[in-house]
């Protein structure tokens, strides 16, 4: 009874009456309530009417009442929602007795082993992250060089005989193919492999866990789509994609196993958990931007700029070994590929060609405040066809449909931009005699062994002449880039740079987004060196001298830059890579500060690309700061309650009921002190996470057993690693009958020290805590203790600074 | 490079005069004194033969200091071979720039030329031997460099690769047939230009095919390039037999199908799919009724 008069005290007390509380379906989890649920069975009914005969406000009084009271209020997706499907990582090591056991046994010798096994693993990473490059580019190259000829030699015949359109059809169709295979792999078995994999790489570096974003079969589609996607003649880069493959591979290699493989190497076994896999992951994304570029300190500024929240001396060595040994092992595979072993000319997967470095015209700086205009717009446009996609175009077969459409229209509007160029010019001959050092970088490489052919067209040019719209469409990004970058002056006329940049514009943002996998990088390039090529030749007509120091594919570089910082609004690393991928530090300062004025420019229209796609799905990303107006908020106020607590010794059957109560998927359980009356909280002393739970039921650790057979074997920590990371869930663990009644001592394996702070600390010191020291839960606690409310990464994530002061975001199932 | 050149000799000209107002102060006092010997061979050491010549004074003292300054024999035949057929190259060169047919027509007096350089630069009889003394003795190395500019021409004009043996290759000669053929054809209906069009139209296609297989083969000199380029430029600029652009009606057509495919997916996934919706949680809160309550008054 003790009971029912706590729940009308308790419901009466609020401002609004009890539906807030016990009524909605999460506070069936509730420390008091749960226990009284199950351990007084016989005395729900009761419970039930002395809460219908006190509450009157319950509209349905249906035991069931998770459906009907919460009533779910639906609402089209919209960026101010945070999905429950994502989960944290338990970056924070549980210290409990195994964990100290293991460490008492290990010897000194364990800890330098393990040390140089971490070197190992990272040398790992590096050298499969290279190959992995390697694989696509030579793959990409092919593919794309066949598709070329195929249609070059069909353009040719039919510019001659006439029935061009039927080149039109041939080549839409050759774009649509090999697109829907790489879009029905990513829609049909990995979705998460959509994108360029960036914000998830992000999201999962701070410490959000996304299902499934690290494993096997996403690098497997990752790598598949990217093929198909670049191939298919998307205006798409395959650098993006890099980065994740990278950081698939470090989750890999560091656990010693595959678990989609069901094959377990039985090694790097002491890796198997969140805290070192994600410094893994860590260098794996910068192993990937290191082969993507060829830029292995970009890298590693990527990593610290983008994820690791959790940085030290050694972490950086490591990760920039590992970043070395990819962007090396990428050049000699490559190196060998181009049969010139051993001169290490592709460092990265994208080669600026070289630049000489006078950086003698100070008018680049012209070009920022536009490119971050230019940047903003593109966000813009691509946040709300990407909040189109999501709320309309969600079912696989259309998103298959909608990528075909899309390299159908790319392969046409590059061919009615071909076809109505006026703009010739004459074919290399003396352009590369005229400039021997730039006749391998230039659009059309003289390279006999290449499978690639020159991707000239010559359709109604002259003999001897070719298109020069053709160079820009016409080829794979990546060589278009470079043609901006280093074909001397006069190789394109400014009309054809102008529509060429407005088209790749709208054509880069509305591929942006679509279900195959594939990297903004090279596209923001490509419309800055175009659109920044343009401005040096009007430069070079307007002033007097122009042309003499108006160099346009120096320009080409910064508008690159700048189009790209204003994209994705990466500084420091961008600003790296950048240089790194120049291969000339000259071009530091302008490269800075174009980054600089295009962020700053960008940022007061719209946030980054990367940063809109993690907000639109939804993912509880804890930014570096708590909202600047946020310290009058306390724990108080941000922490769930009431909090879903285990005894020191509990019986397996409550455990059972709130492990497997589907709407409360709750992760951690504080575990208190044994208390008399429900009423009171009990005194922390432990925090048990879900996981811990499930492989103890596994293994029927029970008090019980452990008294009737004494030789069983003890649970080590090992058990708990071998189940890591995929923990099977509650409901494929049979609990029988008589189990139910037996107990469980959690004292051993619960975190007997986890972090606690009071109702009164303030929001920014939670966050604090929290981001600092890569927490799941925090634990609050009034004056004596006892768990009041507990803390977790949908808490604080949910608020944020919007236009009218602080806002909080909605929690939403998706 | 050419600027530094200048630069240099401009400075050694200063230098020149003022070491030089030295030595000739010196004998006119008659004082000649051991202690200048060190300083004229340094001098000597730092600037090129020119000085030689150019002060009549200073080469005597040179001759006298030097012991025997004269070339041998057998390296000034040499020298004086060189030059003849350098200047039997270069008259042969200059006339074929333009159109360009040097390799065609001074492929022997290059092969000549290069004997005799490859004759000097073999040369290393001891001690005297003519390498040493014609090629590395100053700075400057005349003979190396003028003989290394005509060998990078050379180089840079690919004449090698439509050479063969002691002549042009075969597959050169082919082409200059097919060649030949076409401009015979167009030398014949150069009045009707609709007319060459048609007529010469195998011709030349049969020639530009060839020149393509050359082009993948790499077996193409500057000569042939050049005169495939004035070729296509008679045929497309001056005959204007180039393709016209005559399907611009179905390729819109088409363009414009395509274009039109998205409109139609988006429009009807827009009417047709069932909006996406997020079903909404609450959370469970302490204060849950009020804390947004708070934020707002906290910042309204």
């Amino acid at each position: 009874m003790a009971n029912i008069t706590k729940k009308v005290s308790w419901s009466s007390r609020g401002d609004e009456p009890a539906p807030a509380g016990e009524g909605t379906p999460l506070l069936n989890g509730a420390g008091g309530a749960a226990r009284s649920y199950s351990r007084q069975f016989s005395g729900s009914g009761i419970f039930q009417i002395g809460r219908l005969s006190t509450v009157d406000l319950e509209e349905d009084p249906a035991p069931e009442e998770e459906s009907a009271i919460s009533r779910p209020k639906e609402i089209p997706h919209n960026e101010k929602l945070l999905s429950l499907k994502y989960e944290s990582l338990d970056y924070d090591n549980s210290e409990n007795q195994l964990f100290l056991e293991e460490e008492r046994r290990m010897s000194y010798m364990g800890f330098r082993c393990l040390e140089i096994s971490r070197w190992v693993v990272c040398a790992l990473i590096g050298i499969l992250t290279g190959l992995i490059a390697c694989f696509i580019d030579i793959v990409v190259e092919n593919l794309a060089g066949l598709k070329y000829k195929v249609i070059k030699e069909n353009i040719e015949k039919f510019t001659e005989a006439g029935g061009l359109s039927i080149s039109l059809i041939l080549w839409a169709f050759l774009n649509s193919v090999i697109v829907m295979m790489g879009a029905i792999i990513v829609a049909f078995f990995e979705p998460i492999a959509a994108g360029s994999g960036i914000p998830q790489i992000k999201c999962y570096l701070n410490g959000v866990k996304i299902p499934r974003v690290v494993r096997l079969k996403t690098l497997v589609v990752k790598v598949c789509g990217v093929i198909c996607s670049v191939a298919g003649g998307l205006a798409v880069g395959k650098e993006g994609p890099m980065i994740h493959s990278g950081a698939v591979v470090a989750a890999g290699v560091s656990q010693g196993r595959s678990t989609s493989l069901k094959k377990d190497f039985k090694i790097f076994e002491y890796f198997r958990r969140d805290t070192e896999k994600r410094d893994f992951v860590s260098a794996g994304a910068a192993a990937g931007v290191s082969a993507a570029f060829g830029a292995p300190v970009g890298g590693v500024l990527f990593s610290l700029e983008e994820g690791a929240s959790f940085w030290n001396q050694m972490l950086t060595w490591r990760i920039f070994f590992a970043s070395m040994i990819s962007t090396f092992t990428l050049n000699f595979f490559l190196s060998i590929y181009h049969n010139k072993t051993g001169e290490l000319s592709n460092p990265g997967l994208i080669n600026f060609g070289r630049f000489d470095s006078d950086v003698s015209s100070p008018a680049f700086l012209h070009l920022q405040g536009m490119c971050g205009l230019l940047g903003a717009l593109f966000n813009v446009l691509n946040y709300w066809l990407t909040i189109f996609r999501i709320r309309y175009i969600h079912r696989p077969c259309l998103q298959v449909m909608e990528a075909m459409l899309v390299a159908a229209v790319t392969a046409t509007v590059s061919f009615a931009m071909i076809y109505f160029s006026d703009d010739c010019q004459p074919l290399g001959e003396d352009q590369a005699e005229n400039y021997p050092l730039q006749v391998s970088i230039s659009s059309c490489p003289v390279v006999p062994f290449r499978s690639y052919v020159c991707p000239t067209l010559q359709l109604f040019c002259a003999d001897g002449e070719y298109n020069s719209m053709a160079t820009a469409f016409f080829n794979t990004p990546e060589r278009s880039v470079r043609s901006l970058f280093h074909n001397p002056p006069g190789s394109y006329n400014p009309p054809t740079l102008g529509v060429f940049t407005l088209t790749y514009f709208f054509l880069a943002c509305w591929t942006y987004g679509l279900t195959v996998s594939a990297g903004v990088f090279i596209p923001s390039l490509l419309i800055g060196a175009a659109w920044g090529r343009l401005f040096g030749i009007m430069l070079a007509h307007i002033t007097p001298y122009g042309s003499i120091w108006a160099d346009p594919g120096k320009y080409a570089l910064i508008g690159a830059a700048a189009q790209l910082g204003g994209i994705v609004r990466m500084t420091l690393s961008l600003t790296v890579i950048l240089v790194e991928a120049t291969g000339n530090v000259t071009y530091g300062f302008p490269i800075m500060l174009v980054l600089m004025t295009a962020k700053i420019v960008g940022d007061y229209f719209v946030e980054g690309l990367y940063d809109i796609h993690i907000k639109l799905q939804s993912v509880p990303f804890l930014h570096w700061e708590a909202p600047a107006t946020s310290h009058a908020l306390t724990a108080r106020e941000v922490m769930s309650s009431p909090v879903t607590c285990f005894n020191r010794v509990e019986k397996v059957g409550t455990i059972v009921d709130v492990l497997s109560n589907t709407s409360t998927n709750h992760n951690g359980f504080p575990v208190v002190t044994r208390v008399m009356d429900d009423d009171e909280p009990g005194k922390i002393c432990g925090l048990i996470l879900r996981s811990q739970l499930i492989v103890l039921l596994k293994h029927k650790v029970f008090v019980e057993r452990t008294r009737s057979r004494l030789n069983q074997r003890k649970l080590q920590l090992k058990d708990f690693r071998d189940a890591y990371p995929r923990f099977p869930p509650i409901q494929s663990i049979h609990v029988s009958q008589d189990e139910r009644e037996c107990m469980m001592d959690l004292t051993e394996f619960m975190n007997p020290t986890p972090y606690t702070v009071t109702q009164e600390t303030s929001l920014p010191r939670v966050f604090k805590l929290f981001r600092a020291l890569g927490l799941r839960h925090l634990v609050v606690v009034d004056s004596e203790n006892r768990v009041v409310g507990l803390v977790t990464r949908k808490d604080l994530a949910r608020y944020h600074l919007g236009k009218h002061g602080l806002e909080e975001l909605q929690l939403a199932q998706t | 490079q050419e600027f530094r050149r200048v630069f240099f000799l401009f400075l050694l000209k200063i230098i020149c005069s003022l070491i030089l107002e030295a030595p000739l102060a010196a004998q006119s006092s008659a004082m000649v004194s051991l202690h200048l010997v060190p300083r004229l061979i340094a001098l000597l050491l730092l600037l090129p033969g020119r000085i030689r010549s150019s002060s009549p004074v200073f080469n005597s003292l040179l001759s006298d200091l030097q012991g025997d300054p004269e070339l041998e024999e057998r390296c000034r035949d040499l020298l004086r071979d060189f030059g003849r057929r350098y200047e039997s190259y270069v008259k042969c060169a200059v006339p074929s720039a333009r159109p360009v047919r040097i390799c065609e027509n001074c492929h022997i007096q290059f092969e000549m030329l290069r004997v005799v350089y490859n004759n000097i630069s073999s040369d290393q009889a001891d001690p005297e031997n003519c390498r040493d003394s014609l090629l590395r003795a100053d700075r400057l190395m005349l003979v190396y460099m003028l003989f290394q500019n005509l060998e990078d021409v050379w180089d840079v004009a690919h004449c090698s690769q439509c050479l063969s043996g002691d002549g042009l290759s075969n597959i050169t000669l082919r082409y200059m047939a097919k060649l030949n053929q076409s401009l015979s054809c167009f030398e014949s209906q150069k009045n009707n230009h609709s007319e060459l069009c048609r007529v010469c139209r195998a011709d030349y296609k049969d020639l530009n095919e060839f020149y393509s297989i050359m082009e993948k083969n790499q077996t193409l000199c500057i000569d042939i390039e050049d005169s495939m380029n004035a070729t296509r430029r008679l045929w497309s600029k001056d005959f204007n037999c180039s393709f016209p652009r005559e399907e611009t009606v179905p390729v819109i057509a088409v363009s414009s199908f395509m274009l039109f495919l998205p409109i139609i997916f988006y429009l009807s996934s827009f009417l047709h799919s069932e909006q996406k919706k997020r079903r909404l949680i609450h959370p469970k809160r302490a204060k849950s009724n009020n804390s947004l309550m708070n934020i707002q008054d906290k910042h309204s």
